[in-house]
């Protein structure tokens, strides 16, 4: 009988961090709980299976990208089932996480000056919780994104039970929301792994280091750790 | 698909394959509504030469075949009934694919060369090329490409180009025993029209036209229109264009759209370049990235 030799206990951080978020673990703060982060990455990979399945479609500039699944038909074929599940994962991330994303008041003028000081670095506001403004607004782009592909997708894959007009609309909507939806996501990458380092491990393990959350999320580091983000 | 034709414009495609070293004249179909008596020849010659299948009819009240075009019925006499002095008139007219010069249907179609307009005006589907997206339903004015849920694929008239492409008249040209369908050069067809419009403007039709919608930059199937005042009583759209939203589709917002993702990227880019990583310069808490930190 040969012994087998017993699993190496968990880390910590990462045992809390299947069931609870918005909890400090040694130097690390559990930022996502497991069911969060599945339902994000599922999101994610059916929005690029959808991505890349359509834009050839849209346009022969992205015309080789076809070629990764078979060809412009099986494209043409999946990119609805696809779509299905585009919107069925972004649902449940929306009824799932819209408590968290609702709008701050206090933030009003994000969009104007502070967007342009945050870009630069130099905003140093305290009272930035668990979200800032510019990722609840991200959020309710994306929930609107959703509507937007999934109504006009709709409508294109039927297109025998609408009226002519409705769905050139539809052609229209379907790609103004896409376009935004694309430059939205780049913007989102961009700033959660090169622009912003330690953000990304939050959407893998689970977790940021206590000095990443008194940085980018002052008030959120006081109401989870209980201590002032400004002391060190 | 015919062999042999040279090809002016093909879908989803920046040009098609013109060489410049002959020219061959527009085609096209010359149909004469007021001479047609519905006897439907042309429709059977239709499903014989293109060797459809047989497609159920349905009664819908009239002598009309089917309600309306089908992936297996290409060509479709439509028997409207118009009434004139206490009398019913049929307004026969021939439903087919209008072969426009600027087809709806080509530029809304996004797969590579799926429908194509040959060097003599006429606009064909290609099976091999068509992924059955049904966007060129959208880009048609005359509502005219229909899906076959057998194949997956668009299907419509082809304006029998593998008889054009060896000198024979179209099917339902060579069928027709009232001689109100003529085949030849457009300039030919046009010239034709306009004799049989003047005959019929002396003959008590002041509002005879030939059916040649600019809109689309004219049709490869002109049309001899008793009621000219109202194509409409024939099922004929009075100004047909490609629609301005599918233009704005497809020439305003694809470009639009390339630019604004490249350009997301080359911007996130320059960010980076300007201003790197958030909390590493500029601030004393150096080692912020540092997971482990």
């Amino acid at each position: 009988m040969s012994a087998v030799k017993p699993a190496p206990p968990l880390d910590p951080a990462v045992e809390v961090a299947r069931v609870k978020e918005d909890v400090a673990v040694g130097n690390e703060i559990v930022r996502h709980k497991l069911s969060s982060r599945v339902i994000h990455w599922v999101v994610a990979a059916t929005f690029f299976l959808c991505l890349f399945t359509g834009m050839p479609i849209w346009t022969p500039v992205f015309g080789w990208m076809a070629h990764f699944f078979g060809g412009l038909s099986v494209c043409r074929v999946v990119h609805p089932w696809i779509g299905l599940a585009f919107f069925a994962s972004s649902a449940v991330m929306m009824v799932d996480w819209h408590a968290q994303m609702t709008l701050d008041r206090s933030q009003k003028g994000w969009w104007g000056p502070r967007l342009l000081r945050y870009l630069k670095w130099e905003l140093e506001d305290e009272n930035v919780g668990k979200y800032n403004e510019g990722q609840k607004f991200y959020f309710w782009t994306v929930g609107l994104g959703a509507l937007g592909v999934i109504a006009s997708g709709l409508i294109m894959w039927f297109p025998a039970w609408f009226p002519a007009i409705v769905r050139q609309l539809a052609f229209v909507l379907h790609d103004v929301t896409f376009i935004l939806f694309a430059v939205a996501v780049v913007f989102h990458i961009y700033l959660s792994t090169s622009a912003e380092p330690g953000t990304f491990g939050s959407m893998t393990r689970g977790t940021v280091t206590r000095k990443w959350a008194r940085l980018h999320h002052p008030r959120w580091y006081r109401e989870v750790t209980g201590e002032d983000p400004r002391r060190r | 698909m015919a062999h042999g034709l040279d090809i002016r414009r093909s879908s989803a495609s920046v040009w098609g394959s013109l060489s410049g070293m002959r020219s061959t004249p527009t085609v096209s179909k010359y149909i004469d509504t007021t001479t047609c008596i519905g006897c439907k020849a042309c429709e059977v010659a239709c499903q014989e030469w293109n060797d459809l299948k047989p497609v159920a009819t349905q009664q819908v009240g009239t002598y009309q075949t089917l309600p309306t075009l089908d992936p297996g019925y290409w060509n479709l006499i439509r028997f409207n009934e118009r009434d004139f002095d206490g009398g019913i008139v049929w307004l026969m007219r021939k439903d087919q694919c209008m072969h426009c010069d600027e087809p709806g249907c080509l530029a809304a179609c996004p797969a590579p060369g799926a429908i194509v307009q040959y060097d003599n005006g006429i606009v064909d589907v290609n099976p091999d090329q068509c992924i059955g997206c049904k966007y060129c339903e959208t880009g048609c004015p005359f509502d005219v490409p229909r899906f076959s849920q057998t194949t997956g694929k668009m299907a419509k008239c082809t304006l029998c180009v593998d008889r054009v492409s060896v000198g024979l008249e179209p099917a339902c040209v060579k069928s027709c025993p009232t001689g109100c369908l003529h085949f030849g050069t457009k300039d030919d067809m046009v010239a034709l029209g306009h004799t049989r419009v003047a005959q019929l403007k002396q003959n008590g039709f002041a509002q005879a036209v030939l059916y040649d919608p600019q809109g689309v930059g004219g049709t490869s199937v002109v049309t001899v229109l008793g009621h000219g005042d109202h194509p409409e009583w024939y099922g004929l759209p009075a100004d047909p264009r490609v629609p301005l939203l599918v233009k704005v589709w497809k020439n305003v917002l694809r470009p639009l759209g390339v630019v604004a993702i490249f350009g997301a990227v080359i911007g996130a880019f320059g960010h980076f370049m300007n201003h790197g990583r958030k909390g590493v310069k500029g601030s004393d808490d150096h080692d912020v990235n540092l997971p482990d930190a």
